[in-house]
């Protein structure tokens, strides 16, 4: 079977399995819905500052895995919903940013720096028409290089990797992870380091169940869930919390005035703001699909580079940061662009690159029936019959539902994304106890254990310390999910080649991931604080 | 002063901040790699299983070990070079994160405890255990002990007892209760699979 | 289709049914409350299926209400010893492998004894075959083993301690070395041969759809007996070892449960998992050539072989 009967059976497990029921004699499926849903909270869930996609996504996939259950035809279904979120997400936070000031994900930021002076204008309806416009578009283009290169990228590696080339990769990527994220390679070092013992606790390959200090609950190491939900999600919740407690219920946030007085964005400003969103869209596109890097810093760069450009261009104009169309769409289409990249790494690899992917490859993980890495891009895949490899109609299928979250987005998402400014009012300190406690019951749910519960207390903890003395959590995270599969795939490595101690270095590709990954954690270690927060 | 003015205005104490962090981290990573590695494992770095080297049970957390353990030596050091980045840690952020625990340690006590107690108070025949799958039982632990818990936190944070926060603290409970409990038949909510 | 929805139509399904009477004591035996189905498989993966569907079918039938829970890890001994703290009054059992009360409990020290269990029944055998991916140009272990002679390094993918004492005691009863590669379960068996990480390795059944396809082989039988599919492919006994990977999935209950709750508990697990239009049974039937139940005494005594068997492996491997 060749390529065009996969993407064929791709799009039609999209559009056609498990039809939900009918709209005018014609089915719809579960699946369109389910990203549509996910598209549509992922803009709510975008617009309401204290929330962000990858906690929605962390919410909501015990309550998807329990809704569809573990079955192969779960996939589509939960991983729409996850992309529909994720996808909505990057839009719906130019909302607040524009309307309230107030960014309502931390990629927004720099959207409040030219869309609040221009809702001060009277330009709102302006701004969040060119926040969509840019928002869309840079999601679309980003999602056009995934289709064509992730591919590529996995045959390549299928090509010319063994097992310890294998390995070698992935001591590059949490090298690369280590060193990139957050300010200080030192902090980003402990953070990885941490989440590889947690990583390695309870299990191992020996029948005695390594550093469980002789529990039984530790037996079996700790569930990913608790690890990933604890330090990401309730770390996140308790300092929220926290910050209000000292600071009191914050005032209801100023509401803007949405006078019609220029709500104009046809033609003029398409072409005005284009050159912004084509490079904006290509450093977004480049920082997603590096691991570790996420659409803040991609949003930053975006507008950096649009400000230099606009400036040099048009010195006699008012700058960037005084209300500039221009200002909002190169950051939109920057953070936006991330969101289809960052899968690169994600399905040619199985190396999740920031929280959103994490997400992603946990729904993968749990489900089942779906390994991420080169094997999916195979098209022999003869051994399952009907010479079909199931696992690459899922790669087909999720690249539909990215195409049809990106035909929503331009269709519906403008309209609904202008009415979601409400979202902006919800009281902070109502939301956070109701999200702590629905994301402890989806763990209890998903482990049916209290032990599960306290150890999720345990790493929100810990994750409320990291975030408390600067050490970033993402290196963490993504360690625990990558330390798994590093001892794995080194002991394969090792008894692959008899038992040869230099396994690393006697491959000339594995000798180089491990050079550039000592390479990488020097450069950034003799630079300490170089790279300091924007503003 | 806040802690972060403190730590800015004080390069001094922002630098002893992180060395101490960073030699702190560092000696840990001692402990795991020569005493709870060693004690706590049942194989080696590499061992020789079937007449092959193969890797043991100790290799993979030994190397975390030493990537805390340089993670926590290089953060020394640029402490010690005056180049530390400011640590926002202090001793409030410490007693909210014991008293916050203290709440989710009651509020998950309460939840395990509320059923079997009030069975055992009640004339029932039968145990928790038997009735954990039947209304109302099964819905009394998690919604009291997530009252608890919501209500608490938003009253922290209000500092004072508002019939809003009692509301959404007996809302929220419920209504997860109903989303997990409602349309599955083999979701347990807490305690319940713990019995 | 939604759980909710399948839960609807096989009840009602069930509604429309007799439940046969046994004619026996155990009829009259239910349990006191929720039964707990300690299950101790991935979620998802092909036997945590099983165990879901039946636990289903058994609720439609008998009215019992059984409550799954995953405990993994180990080779299925952290649920054997979940179990064993849950009472003994039929409100708790597992499913596990033969092989976590054998091999896997007398390789970790006995951690818990065959006593503290008692054995409801098994369901479905492994299919256990030594596999290679036919373009190797393979027809038969011997031709692994002459490769292996030749000087090419050969590698042996297994997915747990006492298949890889297996690989190696494959090897030198044949004067050869395997680089044996243990991996975490089956599919990552599959997957390996598939990318070419490995050359050959055990699979318990997952290869049953590429061998019809021509795509993988059947080098030899793992088990006691030639495997259904590929009756040619001689057994390990043919390379001179007598040992073997015969394995079950098996529902086993805390030791010291009442004769009539372990009767009543067999009999609903053996009627659903014989009976090949119930999903459970209609999964084994095709995966696992059809459902294999030994209960009772004759799972007792296996057990107890299969304990015995596996001092004599690990001696055997430790040479």
């Amino acid at each position: 079977m060749g390529f065009w009967d996969h993407l064929w059976l791709g799009v039609a497990a999209v559009f056609t399995a498990s039809p939900a029921f009918e709209l005018l004699g014609l089915p719809v499926s579960t699946t369109v819905i389910m990203i549509a849903s996910g598209f549509g909270v992922g803009i709510v869930v975008g617009a309401t500052p204290g929330l962000a996609g990858p906690m929605a996504m962390a919410i909501a996939l015990p309550i998807l895995i329990s809704v569809f259950g573990v079955s192969a035809d779960a996939l589509l279904p939960v991983l729409g919903f996850l992309i529909g979120i994720m996808k909505g997400a990057t839009i719906g936070g130019a909302v607040p940013a524009i309307l309230f000031n107030t960014p309502g994900t931390p990629d927004a930021l720099l959207t409040t720096f030219d869309g609040y002076p221009m809702a001060k204008k009277g330009q709102a309806r302006k701004a969040l028409k060119a926040a969509h416009f840019a928002s869309a578009s840079g999601d679309t283009f980003s999602d056009l290089v995934l289709f064509t290169s992730a591919p590529f990228l996995a045959i390549m590696v299928e090509r010319f990797l063994d097992l310890p080339e294998k390995t070698g990769l992935i001591i590059l990527s949490l090298s690369f992870i280590a060193a990139v994220v957050g300010n200080s390679a030192a902090k980003g070092l402990i953070s990885a380091g941490l989440g590889l013992l947690a990583a390695y606790i309870g299990k191992g390959e020996d029948f005695y169940p390594r550093l469980s200090l002789g529990q039984d609950a530790l037996a079996d190491g700790f569930p990913v869930v608790t690890a990933v939900l604890g330090v990401l999600i309730l770390g996140e919740v308790f300092k929220g919390i926290e910050d209000l407690v000292r600071s009191g219920p914050q005032s209801p946030t100023r509401s803007q005035a949405v006078s019609k007085a220029d709500s104009r964005f046809g033609w003029k400003e398409v072409v005005l703001c284009w050159p912004y969103i084509r490079t904006s869209a290509l450093i977004g596109t480049a920082i997603g699909a590096l691991p570790g890097i996420g659409s803040t810093l991609a949003a930053t760069l975006g507008y950096a580079s649009g400000r230099r450009s606009h400036a040099r261009k048009y010195p006699d104009q008012p700058k960037f940061g005084t209300g500039r169309i221009e200002g909002v769409a190169a950051t939109e289409a920057a953070n936006s662009a991330v969101s289809g990249a960052n899968l690169i790494p994600v399905l040619s690899l199985g190396i999740p690159g920031n929280a959103a992917a994490v997400f992603l490859i946990l729904a993968m993980d749990s489900i089942g029936g779906f390994n991420p890495g080169p094997s999916v891009f195979k098209l022999q895949g003869g051994v399952v019959g009907e010479g079909i490899n199931p696992e690459l109609v899922v790669v087909f299928g999720i690249f539909t539902a990215m195409m049809v979250a990106n035909a929503l987005n331009w269709s519906l998402g403008g309209l609904f994304m202008r009415s979601v400014g409400v979202m902006a009012h919800i009281p902070k300190h109502l939301l956070l106890p109701v999200i702590l406690l629905l994301t402890l019951t989806a763990i209890y749910v998903q482990l049916t254990s209290m032990a599960g519960v306290y150890m999720a207390i345990g790493f929100g903890l810990l994750g409320y310390f990291m975030r408390r003395v600067g050490v970033s959590v993402l290196p963490f995270v993504i360690a625990f999910i990558l330390g798994r599969n590093l001892e794995e795939t080194a002991r394969q490595a090792f008894a692959a080649t008899g038992g040869d101690v230099w396994f690393l270095f006697h491959s000339p590709i594995a000798f180089a991931f491990v050079l550039a990954s000592v390479v990488v954690v020097t450069l950034a270690l003799w630079r300490p604080g170089a790279r300091k927060k924007p503003n | 002063m806040s802690a972060r003015q403190e730590t800015q205005t004080n390069g001094k104490a922002r630098n002893n901040s992180a060395l101490a962090l960073g030699l702190a981290l560092f000696v840990l990573a001692l402990l795991i790699l020569w005493v709870w590695v060693p004690l706590d494992t049942d194989s080696g770095l590499i061992e020789k299983v079937r007449r092959r080297w193969v890797i043991g049970d100790a290799l993979a957390p030994s190397v975390a070990a030493v990537v805390l353990g340089l993670g926590g030596a290089f953060l020394a050091l640029v402490a010690l070079m005056g180049r530390a980045e400011p640590l926002d840690l202090s001793v409030s952020n410490v007693v909210f994160a014991l008293a916050y625990l203290v709440l989710l340690v009651a509020a998950f006590h309460v939840m395990r405890w509320v059923g079997p107690g009030l069975v055992a108070l009640s004339d029932q025949a039968q145990s928790y255990r038997s009735l954990r799958d039947t209304v109302p039982w099964k819905y009394l632990g998690f919604v009291s002990g997530g009252f608890l818990l919501v209500l608490a936190s938003i009253v922290a944070v209000e500092r004072r007892l508002s019939a809003r926060a009692v509301l959404v603290a007996l809302l929220a409970p419920l209504a997860i209760a109903l989303i997990y409990d409602l349309p599955f038949d083999d979701l347990l909510l807490p305690p319940n699979g713990d019995l | 289709m939604s759980k909710l929805s399948k839960i609807i139509t096989t009840s009602l399904f069930a509604a429309g049914m007799t439940v046969a009477g046994l004619g026996s004591a155990h009829a009259d035996w239910t349990p006191s409350g929720p039964i707990k189905l300690i299950i101790a498989f991935a979620a998802g993966g092909g036997a945590d299926t099983i165990a879901r569907a039946t636990a289903e079918e058994i609720e439609s039938r008998k009215g019992w209400a059984i409550l799954p829970e995953q405990v993994t890890g180990k080779g299925g001994l952290n649920a054997a010893v979940a179990l064993t703290k849950e009472p003994a009054d039929g409100t708790a059992i597992a499913m596990i492998v033969t092989e976590t009360l054998g091999y896997n409990r007398v390789a970790a020290g006995a951690p818990v004894a065959l006593g503290d269990f008692t054995p409801l029944t098994t369901v479905a055998g492994f299919q256990m075959g030594i596999v290679a991916k036919t373009e190797k140009g393979w027809a038969s272990f011997a031709d692994v083993i002459q490769a292996a002679k030749d000087g090419q390094a050969i590698r042996f993918g297994t997915m747990s301690p006492k298949l890889s004492d297996l690989a190696y005691l494959l090897g030198k009863a044949n004067g050869v070395e395997f680089n044996t590669v243990q991996v975490r379960g089956g599919k990552a068996v599959m997957n390996g041969v598939q990318a070419g990480d490995l050359d050959l390795g055990f699979m318990a059944g997952i290869q049953a759809k590429g061998v019809a396809a021509g795509d993988l082989v059947n080098l030899a039988s793992a088990l006691s007996a030639p495997l259904a599919q590929s009756p040619e492919a001689a057994t390990m006994s043919a390379y001179g070892v007598d040992f073997n990977a015969d394995g079950y999935f098996a529902f086993v209950a805390p030791g010291g449960l009442s004769e009539e709750a372990r009767q009543a508990l067999s009999q609903a697990i053996i009627e659903v998992v014989s009976d090949p239009n119930t999903k459970a049974g209609g999964i084994i039937a095709k995966a696992f050539a059809g459902a294999k139940t030994i209960s009772g005494g004759d799972l007792e005594a296996l057990l107890e072989n299969a304990s015995q068997g596996a001092q004599g492996l690990l001696d055997a491997s430790s040479e």
